[in-house]
């Protein structure tokens, strides 16, 4: 076990420890582009200068990621000459740097522009035409590539090598032609190709979908969770003019790492989109009528409280969170005392990295909460069992045995957050919102329980679900709390898996329910 | 409380006539009727001119060959202190040496404090506060001020960044200390 001083401080590390990763371990930031945790070291950019004090030595600065701890070692990582060797090391990145900031999306959290700023020069003695690269390449429908600005530090390589496994980009050509290229002239396809932007510490490799749409220090960023499959991945989502302008995956150990995919990056235009809902409806005549949201809840109350309770059946999402399914369950349970309870399951193609297979982000925490797969819904239905049906934050406009089934109800009300063809049968249609708009935990594929953050408003008169769900069982006389905290609260009191978990804990970062191992999250 | 006794004047007989003082005052004015030297303009029909750096009305400005010279960075945008400018970025067509452009570009001109930080913050100097200062409407939207109208009051500017241009074109310029 090596103990080495970096910066007058002593600390203890295990053997292969790097300088850089035992510097992160004292909260010492060393500036780094092509060293990222999530990768193997490369060692190429050389920007992680420390001085290594040794009056033995001649050149007392090396690169830090890939400087192994050895005992005794003393490390300054802030003194002159290792500043002077990040200045050099940056005049030399910036030699052929096109000065393309104004018109470069990753400007505003660009490191190049932030490691030059803190170390490097605010001149520039190259003189000379600078070398002229491919510009404007589609690598793929979603990323874009600027050779110009690459300083090849080939973080993306490395994440397509060693992360993904396939070997989709590579450096061609040499010295300072040296680029990154699609590699045998084929496409960037694998399902986390977009993670290469993040990486990208510098605007080579840009979104296409973000592309222009607004400067980065515009964005409003909200930590949340990606609600696209049962992984959950960690994710800031970026908001601007009460849109939402892309998410971000956000680091969590358990979860997702650094990474996400690329069907839940994109997957937020439906926050975005015009068949929003934002105002409450009732069917009369064949028409739906705009009503306010409270006479809508008062309606939906009674149409359920009409029906034989052993001719109701209540679906539940198991997109909704935690608080949200716990208190749609309360309700129909003990108020409506629905025959059954269950949500839709979605599958579709999982594998073995972070894409779940269950595409509904709440399966888990739905059935730790009592709620599992509806079996035969619209046979019930059709053999009349089901006269009157409730869905809770769901539709299935593509699923056509239900959706023909539908006629044959006596009632349907729906909470949703936009107006689906299901949602245009029903009798009472209460504007929900999106994983963009409220707070509430989901429960993830492996236990790990994480916080959603409302990034918008509702849109118009559209409510939280959580509201409208307290809504409606305070209709009941039942008074629940209507924020998302009080509920877990009750949540944890009730269902034994969520006992130990504090909400306030999973605000930092996500907790696993479990009845034995309990991590602490950090 | 301490206080100060101040002394009443003794006044002359003439003071204490008050005509005199009466007709002092009138001869003055009388003076200035006849002298007929005028200080006021009759604005509007007779325009006046504005100091150079004056302040006025911001706008866009094209370069030699009719291009926009804003690349829609929102630097302005993010500067502008009261929130008078809306861009909306855009991609321009392939074969252009800039990628980006201002697909939507709107100054609130009842918002606009013209303070000149739009056109100190500019690195592609792209806009400049001209020296108008006649501009009214009949409603709010007429006083927003689309993109195209914007660089009809600016015109062209020749001076100035190229962005347009290579460094191997003659002409370019760019070549200042900082780069």
């Amino acid at each position: 076990m090596p103990t080495l001083t970096i910066d007058g401080r002593e600390i203890t590390v295990d053997p292969g420890t790097t300088v850089i990763q035992a510097a992160e371990e004292l909260g010492i930031y060393i500036p780094r582009y092509c060293w990222h945790p999530g990768l193997k070291i490369a060692g190429n950019c050389r920007i992680c200068q420390v001085e290594v004090v040794n009056p033995k030595l001649k050149f007392p600065c090396t690169i830090a990621c890939n400087l192994m701890c050895g005992d005794g070692m003393v490390i300054e990582t802030d003194s002159d000459e290792a500043k002077k060797a990040r200045a050099d090391v940056m005049e030399f990145l910036l030699i052929n740097h096109p000065l393309d900031c104004p018109i470069c999306d990753q400007a505003g959290e660009c490191t190049l522009q932030e490691f030059s700023y803190e170390y490097g020069h605010d001149k520039s003695r190259f003189t000379e035409e600078k070398v002229h690269k491919s510009k404007r390449v589609q690598f793929s429908d979603q990323v874009s590539f600027d050779g110009e600005r690459c300083i090849l530090c080939t973080r993306c390589v490395r994440f397509c090598r060693d992360v993904v496994g396939n070997e989709e980009l590579c450096l061609v050509e040499r010295g300072d032609h040296e680029e990154i290229a699609v590699a045998n002239g084929g496409g960037l396809t694998n399902p986390y190709s977009m993670n290469v932007i993040d990486l990208c510490p510098v605007g080579a490799l840009t979104s296409s979908d973000f592309r222009f749409k607004s400067r980065v220090w515009f964005l409003e960023e909200t930590p949340s969770a990606c609600t696209s499959c049962a992984r959950n991945c960690a994710v800031d989502i970026g908001t601007r003019w009460d849109k939402v302008m892309r998410l971000k995956p956000r680091e969590n150990e358990h979860v997702n790492k650094w990474w996400m995919c690329d069907e839940g990056r994109l997957n937020y235009h439906y926050v975005n989109a015009a068949d929003r809902l934002g105002y409450a409806y009732v069917q009369q005549g064949g028409k739906l009528v705009r009503t306010s949201v409270d006479d809508a809840v008062a309606m939906a109350h009674e149409l359920i409280g009409k029906l034989p309770a052993e001719k109701l059946y209540g679906l539940i999402s198991a997109r909704l969170t935690n608080e949200e399914i716990f208190l749609a369950k309360r309700y129909l349970d003990q108020v409506a005392g629905a025959a059954g309870v269950g949500f839709l399951p979605r599958i579709g193609e999982g594998d073995d990295f972070l894409i779940s297979a269950d595409r509904n982000p709440n399966a888990r925490g739905a059935g730790l909460i009592g709620v599992s797969a509806a079996k035969g819904l619209a046979a019930d239905i059709k053999a009349g069992k089901v006269k009157g049906l409730v869905i809770f934050g769901d539709s299935f406009d593509h699923d056509e045995e239900l959706m023909g089934a539908l006629a044959d109800l006596d009632f349907l009300v729906v909470m949703d957050y936009r107006l689906s063809e299901t949602a245009k049968q029903a009798d009472v249609i209460l504007p929900g919102v999106t994983f963009a708009e409220k707070e509430g935990s989901i429960t993830n594929i492996d236990g790990w329980v994480s916080k959603l953050n409302p990034a918008l408003p509702p849109p118009a008169e559209a409510r939280r679900n959580l509201d409208l769900l307290a809504g409606l069982l305070g209709r009941a006389g039942q008074d629940v709390p209507d924020t998302a905290e009080g509920v877990f609260r009750l949540l944890a009191e009730t269902v034994s898996a969520f006992t130990d978990i504090s909400y306030g804990e999973i605000f930092a970062a996500s907790r696993q329910v479990a009845t034995d191992a309990v991590v602490k999250a950090d | 409380m301490a206080y100060k006794l101040v002394e009443r004047p003794d006044l002359t007989l003439a003071e204490r006539l008050y005509l005199p003082a009466v007709m002092k005052g009138l001869s003055l004015t009388l003076k200035y009727f006849f002298k007929r030297k005028k200080f006021t303009r009759e604005y509007p029909e007779e325009p006046t001119t504005v100091p150079e750096g004056y302040r006025g009305l911001p706008a866009l400005v094209t370069d030699d060959e009719g291009r926009t010279k804003c690349v829609a960075c929102s630097m302005c945008e993010w500067v502008c202190p009261p929130e008078a400018i809306r861009i909306i970025p855009g991609s321009l067509e392939e074969g252009n040496p800039v990628e980006k452009g201002p697909k939507e570009f709107t100054l609130d001109t009842l918002r606009c404090i013209f303070c000149g930080l739009c056109e100190e913050a500019c690195p592609e100097e792209a806009i400049f506060l001209t020296d108008q200062y006649e501009f009214c409407g009949e409603s709010r939207e007429e006083m927003i001020f689309t993109m195209d109208k914007l660089l009809e009051i600016g015109g062209t500017r020749i001076k100035g960044v190229k962005k347009w241009k290579k460094e191997s074109d003659a002409g370019f310029h760019n070549k200042g200390p900082i780069r």
